[in-house]
């Protein structure tokens, strides 16, 4: 009696009989989205593994809409491989390499990575990460891969590489001609005929002035060009041997014939407005940049009138010795596709994958007289014997070696490169320091 | 079964009084509960948990990916001899005693100006307020174009005036971190000028006028009237700035990455570098650990001061 009192007192009223009702629809509704979210996020793809039905990989990459050669590679292999579609996964090229180490931290089955550089590579292949390719990589040629060494990790591969980027000398045909030089001249250059040539090359005042040459603001500019063609270790603590490459770079710099560290810094200036608009005559960049001038011609957005020469040497011995990096895929491990995605990955490194890079105006990895041919067959690319000789330079070298200290000793390199370039720092205390703090800090 | 026999008639107002008191405190409590909760699980989520675990972190080896491994203070110990470290606490102490001073006087000198009766008042106050709300990343890029040392506007003038040798700014190392803080102050100095125009309207008017009618100057009306009121605010602005000061990150990174060389390095931009980009999750919650322990011993110390000179 009294117990069913308190009862009505306290719950027997009919509306709120519904509010209890309507509670537990919200509850069921919120724990089913709950448990569909969690189904959706560990189930994964896993009927769909069976081999010969129609499949999906995943291809992680970069700024796809500007980077022609993901397209390129993308059609070509669905086309020569239909049963398989291949879906990009873009992210933002500055964070490419922190979304791609979460992602694998976090488990991700993205099948395909692009290793965009081989100190990442390095990173992933030494955990674990990704699904070797040993057998694959044994089967290439390492004389026709540039680059393909590279990724060797104490005797086993993990990706394959479709694409080398190496240094030469962009110039600026119209600006040559103007002042009489013969082009046949930068066939076998030397840091010191490129100093003298770029200061005969400097003109003007104020805006209308012509550089001789422009240096972008990267280290690699002076220090991987001094490593490579004087075999210094860029690891290994002792920087001797960038001194004749900073004396010539200063030297130009104080000349006059070269925009100023300081400024092209400050004012971050671009690389691209700087050649493509005739500010400066000579350019040592790396080939990507040849891609990035077609492309602006074609769309209208520059004349200028381009070729390119072999990046000049120490000593004019004929050998072109020059540096660069290569870019590779390689298979997740926790790809539930792997068969697919190997057959990807060996089809972008391969004959048609290269020649579909080619096509798209970039180098690939694979270098054949045939893919030379597609290269300098694209409307635009300048096909003299001087650009040929710039493409098939003798030997390039890894822009930064690859080891567990390569991102300490880089931050160390370029901190005390801007001291040298702005000069705050006379070369020698700064060749100085850098040996102290790389042996101290880093060894 | 007892209580009718005991109390039929008093048995049901018993329990109407009595018993739906207790549920209703406990849901009084947790009525409360739900205003904090959903601001209290933003909180624990996103800032509580990753300081705990940040903690716990200086004292592993840990790369995001692998197992964590259990250091000790090697961390701490790596730190200490690290000259990198310690250039940028140098550098970090710089760029605050530098930066706090003058944004609050500087703050404090256009809130008075500004809330004077002037025309175009509201204009001035919304240009001064505009820099803290543009986009950071065109603020520094703007900056490093006016300091650009040979064709900036800057330098143009400081030649034109006669000065032969301007600095170099952001490409000098004596000059960068001045650089920096000069493109600081103008960016921050809106909001905490916004502080204390709101400061200010606080003050009783009759103050002013009966120091007027006892003959006091202009200076000594701001010394001993403007000051003394505005403490409250004073402090809120100086315990915001020492905070914002010694985490300063964004500015810097964009405008001089840390250099040239390690000039204007500081330790948030340590933090990021081992942390987010060389993956050395252990050592940078260990430099983490210690600015944080930096900025609360300088709260600590200032509330201090405070109270003190409040009593």
């Amino acid at each position: 009696m009294n117990r069913s009192n308190r009862l009505t007192a306290t719950y027997a009223v009919p509306k709120s009989k519904e509010n209890v009702v309507k509670r537990h629809l919200v509850t069921t509704i919120a724990g089913a989205a709950a448990l569909a979210l969690l189904t959706a996020c560990g189930g994964g793809s896993s009927g769909q593994a069976a081999a010969d039905g129609p499949q999906t990989i995943k291809v992680a990459l970069w700024n796809y809409a500007t980077t022609p050669e993901f397209k390129a590679i993308i059609d070509g292999f669905q086309q020569a491989n239909p049963q398989i579609k291949v879906e990009p996964v873009d992210i933002l090229a500055d964070d490419y390499q922190q979304k791609v180490t979460t992602m694998l931290a976090g488990g991700d089955t993205t099948d395909v990575l692009t290793m965009k550089n081989v100190i990442d590579y390095a990173r992933y292949g030494t955990r674990g990460q990704l699904l070797p390719m040993t057998d694959q990589a044994k089967a290439l040629d390492p004389a026709k891969y540039s680059g393909l060494k590279s990724y060797e990790l104490e005797g086993k591969y993990f990706a394959l590489p479709y694409r080398q980027d190496f240094w030469v000398l962009y110039y600026n045909k119209t600006l040559l001609k103007q002042a009489g030089v013969p082009e046949s001249k930068l066939q076998n250059l030397t840091w010191a005929d490129y100093a003298t040539l770029a200061k005969s090359l400097t003109k003007g005042d104020g805006q209308a002035k012509v550089y001789g040459t422009y240096q972008h603001t990267w280290r690699s500019v002076v220090q991987a060009t001094a490593a490579a063609q004087s075999g210094g270790d860029l690891l290994g603590g002792n920087y001797g041997f960038f001194k004749d490459q900073y004396a010539m770079t200063l030297d130009l710099q104080k000349s006059g014939a070269l925009l100023p560290w300081a400024t092209a810094k400050s004012q971050k200036v671009s690389y691209n407005t700087m050649f493509s608009t005739g500010k400066a005559a000579l350019m040592p960049m790396g080939t990507w940049y040849a891609a990035t001038l077609l492309a602006d011609t074609k769309a209208g957005k520059t004349k200028v009138d381009w070729g390119m020469a072999p990046l000049p040497q120490r000593a004019a011995d004929g050998k072109t010795t020059t540096f660069g990096s290569p870019t590779a895929f390689a298979v997740n491990k926790n790809s539930k596709h792997a068969d697919a995605a190997k057959k990807f990955v060996e089809w972008a490194s391969g004959e048609a994958g290269a020649t579909a890079v080619a096509k798209a105006g970039v180098t690939p990895s694979l270098q054949t007289q045939a893919i030379l041919d597609t290269y300098f067959g694209l409307p635009g690319v300048p096909g003299d014997a001087l650009a040929k000789k710039a493409f098939k330079p003798d030997t390039v070298v890894l822009e930064m070696p690859v080891g567990d200290k390569s991102s300490d000793v880089d931050q160390i390199l370029t901190e005390e490169h801007e001291l040298i370039m702005t000069g705050q720092k006379s070369l020698d205390d700064g060749l100085g320091e850098m040996s102290k703090r790389v042996k101290n800090e880093v060894g | 079964m007892t209580t009718p026999v005991s109390a039929p008639a008093s048995g049901p107002v018993a329990a109407a009084v009595s018993a739906p008191r207790r549920p209703r405190r406990r849901s009084r409590t947790w009525v409360g509960w739900s205003f904090i909760l959903p601001n209290f699980i933003g909180f624990a989520a996103l800032t509580l948990v990753p300081v705990i675990a940040s903690l716990a972190l200086s004292f592993l080896d840990w790369d995001s990916y692998s197992t964590p491994r259990w250091v000790g203070l090697a961390n701490f110990q790596r730190m200490i001899h690290n000259d990198t470290f310690w250039t940028a606490l140098k550098n970090t102490a710089y760029y605050a005693v530098g930066h706090v001073p003058l944004t609050l006087c500087a703050a404090l000198g256009f809130a008075v100006l500004l809330n004077q009766k002037l025309k175009a008042v509201r204009f001035f106050r919304t240009a001064l307020f505009f820099p803290y709300i543009t986009s950071l990343v065109a603020v520094a890029v703007v900056w490093n174009m006016l300091l650009s040392p040979d064709q900036g506007p800057v330098n143009q003038f400081l030649r034109a005036v006669g000065i032969d040798h301007p600095p170099g700014w952001t490409t000098s190392t004596t000059w960068a971190m001045p650089a920096v803080i000069v493109a600081s102050v103008w960016r921050d100095l809106g909001y905490y000028m916004i502080l204390y125009l709101a400061g200010l309207q606080t003050i009783p008017a009759e103050l002013y006028e009966a120091a007027e009618v006892d003959g006091a100057s202009g200076w000594q009306r701001f010394r001993y009237i403007t000051v003394p009121s505005l403490r409250p605010t004073t402090f809120f602005v100086l315990i915001m700035l020492t905070i914002s000061s010694f985490k300063v990150f964004d500015l810097i990174q964009v405008m001089t990455e840390g250099g040239p060389g390690r000039a204007t390095l500081v330790l948030s931009q340590v933090i990021y570098r081992e942390g987010i980009v060389q993956g050395r999750f252990g050592y940078s919650s260990a430099v983490s650990m210690v600015l944080f322990v930096i900025v609360l011993t300088i709260t600590v110390i200032q509330f201090r001061l405070q109270r003190r000179s409040e009593r």
